[in-house]
């Protein structure tokens, strides 16, 4: 893609996302999101294949009914209290239909199914851009709306995203379906906090982000899409595959790294509110997502003895990516929980 | 709820089952968010009118300047679609499945 | 409310059911014009005639054009209408829900049937929606501007999208 148009599209996709955050106004919050859809269209079809063509097609479908319906909602809750303002969503009706859009618009589970096939179809560079930054601007319209939502539909919808993440990826072999099943899974977790602590949404969106970046640059770095190919991944980048385990460990949940934090933080607050049952449901699943974490684990380092390969070897040709995004995200995608007090301070 | 109110609600809903169901070619389906924009388009300024709120005029107008942009996009995947799959039925969007 | 309102309603939400109900979309395109006509006649009801104009000359000539040159691309040699069975099954359970919605909520129409006498409207000299629609170059200046930029951004949306694998090809793949 010509640079030029690259740059008009990336401003584009920056211009969404913070026209959605600086408005109050409903209309306003629609354009960013509108645009940001639009911005991302010609990076996800750039390769022209019938894959990507058909990700593009699914993407903007369900991204325009999706806005569409939020502009509705908005303007009927305009018709019953006369009211624009974002934070001021107060019928229930179109609060639960807005929350229903937002969920569809970023994939949570009963609305989930796009997700897996538009990841499927893209390049991991534009994977991670659709799994970071284009969930950034309905977050945070859900974080606004989120006191006037009956807690009931953020519940549900919250516990049906951890379910729904940990199992559908269980059967998959298919590396960027395994990562959107954890987003749609990790997005679960910030839902479920988003009415009664927005700090914790706010750091569980960004502890993830920095861990799914880490694992999208990792997987670039090895360039692998697929279960198999991870086998053999330690004969291109040593080093780096025993970090990847570690950051896939994280995306799960595992103590001593940065992905242990949100998942402590939450649980801690939902026992504080006294949600003894959610709390429970929600670690269980967990579980389920660990699965395919250690699956992967499994497939990288364990599969293959440390061996002479019949075949030749990868290492011979020096990789030449530069990986100063990749280190840095991998440093903190593993040792950040020991400052989680800092980060909590920082946030609340 | 005034008849109006009634008449592009019902609009609106009906647009999105129509998306939202059995569709068999690409371009009903971008037709069924048109007919969606269209009902926010007479939403927006109907409200506009009879809450006597004059500075709210624009918005409608801003409205179809993106639902002209969406369309345009829309249309584009079309024309890729059909490139790439050789035709423009829904059914033919298979290869990502699960 | 005079008849003639009440008919553009009626007209607008059986538009909707003729584009809803999945016909082929030779046929959908014109459900949608009659939809265009419809909204255009309840907004020039309402007194919102610039609006109206506006609707008119954009979307029916501007975006339904296109639409309708596509939809005539992909025409097929038997289109299905909707007397066909499986596209009047959808007509008709559409028609029946708004049916239903209607015997709902119609109760609380009777003081809406009524005519009313309107309000010395014929004494402005200006519309109020042109008056209002100026506001968009004065205080809504910077609205204007991402509407602008938008425009130009789906301009290189559509040329990156359509642009083909190998320049220029009719059917690259």
């Amino acid at each position: 893609m010509n640079p030029y148009v690259l740059s008009i599209l990336l401003i584009s996709l920056g211009l969404g996302t913070t026209l959605t955050f600086m408005s109050s106004h409903w209309l306003l919050a629609w354009m960013g999101l509108e645009i940001n859809t639009l911005a991302i269209i010609p990076l996800m079809a750039q390769k022209h294949h019938p894959r990507a063509v058909e990700a593009t097609t699914k993407y903007f479908l369900i991204q325009a009914t999706a806005a569409a319906m939020i502009l509705f909602a908005a303007s009927t809750n305009a018709w019953i209290c006369g009211q624009w303002d974002i934070n001021q969503m107060s019928h229930p009706l179109t609060s639960a239909m807005t929350m229903t859009a937002l969920a569809l618009k970023i994939g949570l589970a009963p609305l989930h199914l796009w997700l897996p096939e538009v990841l499927q179809g893209i390049t991991l560079t534009t994977g991670l851009i659709l799994s970071t930054w284009q969930k950034l601007a309905p977050l945070a319209l859900i974080i606004q709306t989120a006191n006037n939502t009956h807690p009931f539909l953020l519940t549900t919808l919250a516990l049906c995203s951890t379910l729904v993440g940990g199992w559908g990826g269980l059967n998959q072999t298919q590396l960027r379906k395994i990562l959107a099943y954890s987003s749609i899974a990790h997005l679960g977790w910030m839902i479920l906090v988003s009415q009664m602590a927005p700090q914790m949404t706010i750091i569980a969106l960004i502890t993830y982000i920095v861990m799914t970046t880490a694992a999208f640059l990792m997987l670039n770095n090895i360039n692998s899409t697929k279960i198999i190919t991870l086998a053999s991944a330690w004969t291109k980048a040593p080093a780096l595959t025993a970090l990847t385990c570690l950051v896939l460990l994280s995306l799960g949940g595992l103590p001593p790294l940065t992905g242990f934090m949100p998942k402590w933080l939450i649980i801690q607050e939902l026992a504080n509110q006294g949600l003894a049952a959610t709390a429970t449901i929600i670690a269980l699943t967990a579980l389920l997502s660990l699965y395919f974490y250690l699956r992967l684990t499994h497939a990288l380092t364990l599969t293959l003895s440390p061996q002479i390969t019949n075949a030749t070897t990868p290492w011979r040709t020096p990789n030449k990516q530069p990986t100063l995004a990749l280190s840095l995200f991998t440093i903190m995608a593993t040792c950040l929980l020991p400052i989680t007090p800092t980060i909590f301070t920082l946030m609340t | 709820m005034t008849p109006t109110h009634f008449s592009f609600t019902t609009a609106f809903i009906l647009g999105l089952m129509g998306v939202a169901f059995h569709r068999t070619h690409l371009l009903s389906a971008l037709l069924c968010l048109e007919g969606m924009m269209l009902s926010l388009f007479i939403a927006l300024s109907v409200w506009s009118f009879q809450m006597g709120v004059t500075n709210f005029t624009p918005a409608p107008m801003m409205l179809l300047a993106f639902s002209a942009c969406e369309a345009s996009a829309g249309l584009a995947l079309l024309v890729a679609t059909a490139r790439t799959h050789g035709t423009d039925r829904l059914q033919n969007l298979n290869l990502l499945q699960c | 409310m005079s008849y003639l309102f009440c008919m553009w309603l009626v007209l607008l939400i059986l538009g909707l059911v003729a584009v809803a109900s999945n016909p082929a979309p030779y046929f959908a395109a014109l459900g949608l014009v009659v939809v265009a006509g419809a909204g255009c006649a309840v907004l020039a009801g309402f007194g919102a005639s610039f609006l109206a104009v506006v609707l008119f000359l954009i979307y029916l000539g501007g975006m339904l054009v296109v639409f309708a040159y596509s939809a005539a691309l992909a025409a097929e040699p038997h289109p299905e209408g909707w007397w066909d069975v499986s596209v009047l099954e959808y007509v008709i359970f559409y028609l029946v829900g708004v049916g239903v919605a209607v015997a709902y909520f119609s109760s609380e129409w009777y003081n809406y049937l009524l005519p009313v006498v309107s309000v010395c409207k014929e004494f402005f000299v200006l519309c109020e929606d042109v008056g209002g629609v100026g506001v968009m170059y004065s205080l809504g200046g910077g609205l204007l501007v991402i509407c602008a930029s938008v425009l130009l951004l789906s301009l290189f949306v559509v040329l990156e999208l359509v642009r083909g694998a190998s320049r220029g090809a009719l059917r690259a793949v």
